[in-house]
């Protein structure tokens, strides 16, 4: 769905053109074809451009953290003033002012309920949103891809039990289920990462399950099989690479998905535990200030939504450059 | 098969599927790790008192047993027994459940009231500013978090503004007596929509926006339909032609797109409750986890897990009669 939505139907090939039309169709498949288009897409390219800012700046955070400065991760994690006297709590935004004080430049975003700098806990939040965005996205991209291929490619019963149990998985609302796993097994991050990650599984099962039952039954598959290649070769080689765009889409818009559910968990204290700077953990902390000091509440949750719409639009812009049949 | 027998039809295919949800919720409860007699009890209780409370609740049994106990429980409406509230697990959910309904569905009509007319100016208007606009609108809303959207509305139209009070939900049907500020039937019905709003509108935005999204996908599609086509050479108005050959059809993935979204809103009627301190189910899990309340956390996630499935079998059946070309399944 491109904003600027030019018509492309130039240069999407048409099926069935006698003129090399079999090497487009085989060329519209894979990460080569993938990037090109992207490059053409404007929209994919800004969210292209939002996510990879978001990678940057998360990365730029771990290592700052691991190796540069001791004291600013600290300064970030805890407060570096101890005496009380000296603590700027709830400062306002730089150029601002409310009954706590006026903004000061050292604090361009002002500060939290411990005097810790809000622009540096945000940038530091960022690291945690992609990391578990990715990861639980990773989870349940692996988890549905063997459960869907082995499901759609040997059917039966097989395919029988593995759709039932994650049909079960599918009926309970996930917030509901991940809070139910993660009482039972943790209340951390990991586990509300791999908890989400589980209940993204019936998503990437389904997809990957329709595609190989389609693919199943083309002819190629058939004939490698009758030449005697093994299923989990063909399952590699052929169902996988085929299944290629439409899963990317949907872990594109997972990613963003899991961020949101996480940031939602850790406001309900299931996930990123105090004093990690997470933007779900910061937005729950700035429940009690909303009146005195908003700004606290406002800045997380414009990272979220800046982080979560790039995944959005690039997953948006993959879909169109990947599937010419929609041309909104 | 007619619409009758096809319902029942899916409410007997949903047994399955609910037993299931039983199962899970069972595994995971008795995973909790900690003691529930200890959190009621305090951390040196005396050993007669451990074992009474124990054998009370069924707690001394095997694991097989008390599955099975509460298996036949479930099916004759016998969820168990709250510790942390004391009282019957159903009694606490009948009286939350209506409040999360409430909120639910007032999101659901806020949505789709608002993503429909939206959607189908969108696509009316493709590519002109009204479409560019509802675009970025829609997604914004599938981006943002419900609960930020829940503590943005509280500082503007709370704190700010005034119109609309930060936290709590009265029922329609609530007793006037106990409405503070409501002498009449039709003051409890003025606070009842006063406390609703911004819930609302904080739980519907992302319903909203993916209502928004499929509407006017669906509205290109359809306009782009060859009995479009046949009806504009007949020379039947644009707006009959958006109004009823295209609107109609293109109604189907909308439903499909609520179905989908009653698991979302189920969660986000969780952090509703939490941002705008809403005593519904959501507050209900979220106390029962923190007590760890076994049968009460069974019995609230068993009942989101029961109120998604009949969500969809009544999506299922809007589906199947709107759609002429469903010939109701069958086998």
């Amino acid at each position: 769905m491109a904003v600027d939505s030019a018509p492309t139907d130039d240069d999407t090939p048409v099926d069935g053109d006698a003129s090399g039309g079999l090497d487009e169709v085989e060329a519209r498949v894979g990460a080569r074809y993938t990037l090109k288009q992207v490059r053409q897409d404007t929209t994919a390219r800004i969210g292209a451009y939002i996510v990879g800012l978001m990678t940057f700046v998360a990365v730029f955070a771990a290592v700052d953290y691991y190796l540069l400065d001791y004291a600013v991760a600290e300064a970030i994690l805890y407060n570096p003033e101890t005496d009380p006297e000296t603590v700027r709590r709830l400062l306002p935004p730089v150029g601002m002012e409310n009954q706590f004080g006026q903004g000061v430049i050292d604090h361009p975003l002002g500060t939290d309920h411990r005097g810790r700098d809000l622009l540096a806990r945000t940038v530091y939040g960022t690291r945690i949103a992609m990391t578990v965005g990715f990861l639980a996205t990773a989870i349940g991209l692996g988890g549905g891809t063997v459960i869907g291929a082995v499901s759609g490619y040997y059917g039966g019963w097989v395919d029988d039990v593995l759709q039932r149990v994650t049909e079960t998985i599918y009926a309970i609302p996930f917030l509901v289920l991940v809070i139910a796993f993660m009482t039972a097994f943790g209340r951390d991050l990991t586990f509300a990462m791999v908890g989400v990650g589980i209940t993204a599984i019936p998503v990437f099962n389904r997809l990957i399950r329709s595609r190989v039952v389609s693919i199943r039954e083309e002819d190629y598959v058939e004939a490698a099989r009758a030449a005697g290649v093994r299923d989990r070769n063909i399952i590699r080689r052929h169902v996988i690479p085929n299944s290629f765009a439409p899963v990317l889409v949907q872990a594109t818009l997972q990613v963003g998905v899991s961020i949101l559910i996480v940031a939602g968990l850790s406001f309900l204290g299931f996930g990123a535990q105090p004093p990690t700077p997470s933007w779900g953990q910061m937005l729950s902390a700035s429940r009690g200030y909303m009146l005195p000091a908003p700004t606290f509440s406002i800045f997380p949750g414009i990272a979220i939504l800046i982080t979560v719409i790039g995944f959005n639009i690039l997953g948006d812009g993959l879909q169109d450059a990947l599937d010419p049949r929609i041309n909104n | 098969m007619g619409l009758l027998r096809y319902t029942l039809w899916r409410l007997v295919q949903a047994i399955p599927v609910l037993l299931g949800i039983v199962t899970i919720t069972f595994v995971l409860a008795n995973q909790i790790p900690g003691d529930p007699v200890e959190i009621m009890l305090g951390p040196t209780p005396a050993q007669e008192q451990v074992e009474a409370i124990r054998a009370r609740y069924g707690l001394d049994r095997p694991i097989h047993e008390r599955y099975l106990t509460y298996l036949a429980g479930v099916v004759t409406g016998d969820l168990g027994q709250s510790i942390y509230y004391d009282r019957p697990v159903l009694e606490m959910i009948l009286l939350r459940l209506p409040v999360t309904l409430l909120l639910m569905l007032s999101a659901f009509a806020f949505a789709i009231v608002t993503a429909i007319p939206l959607g189908v100016l969108s696509a009316k208007r493709r590519n002109e500013p009204a479409d560019h606009v509802s675009r970025v609108v829609s997604l914004i809303g599938v981006s943002t978090p419900s609960f930020w959207i829940g503590l943005v509305l509280i500082i503007v139209f709370a704190f700010y503004l005034g119109w609309f009070p930060a936290r709590g939900l009265v029922l329609p049907w609530a007793d006037p007596a106990d409405v503070r500020g409501a002498a009449t039937r039709l003051g409890v019905l003025r606070q009842a929509v006063h406390h609703l709003v911004l819930p609302m509108v904080a739980l519907g935005t992302l319903q909203m926006a993916q209502i928004t999204r499929i509407e006017r996908s669906s509205m290109v599609d359809s306009l782009q339909g060859e009995y479009v086509t046949l009806a504009r050479a007949y020379g039947v108005p644009e707006s009959t032609i958006v109004r009823k050959h295209a609107f109609q059809v293109a109604q189907l993935p909308v439903i499909t797109i609520i179905g989908l979204g009653l698991s979302t809103a189920l969660g986000g009627a969780v952090l509703t409750e939490t941002v705008f301190e809403i005593q519904g189910m959501g507050r209900l899990i979220i106390t029962a986890i923190n007590n760890q309340d076994y049968e009460l956390i069974m019995g609230t996630t068993l009942v989101f897990g029961f109120v998604y499935v009949v969500g969809v079998i009544v999506t299922d059946v809007a589906y199947s009669y709107l759609d002429p070309r469903v010939t109701y399944g069958g086998d």
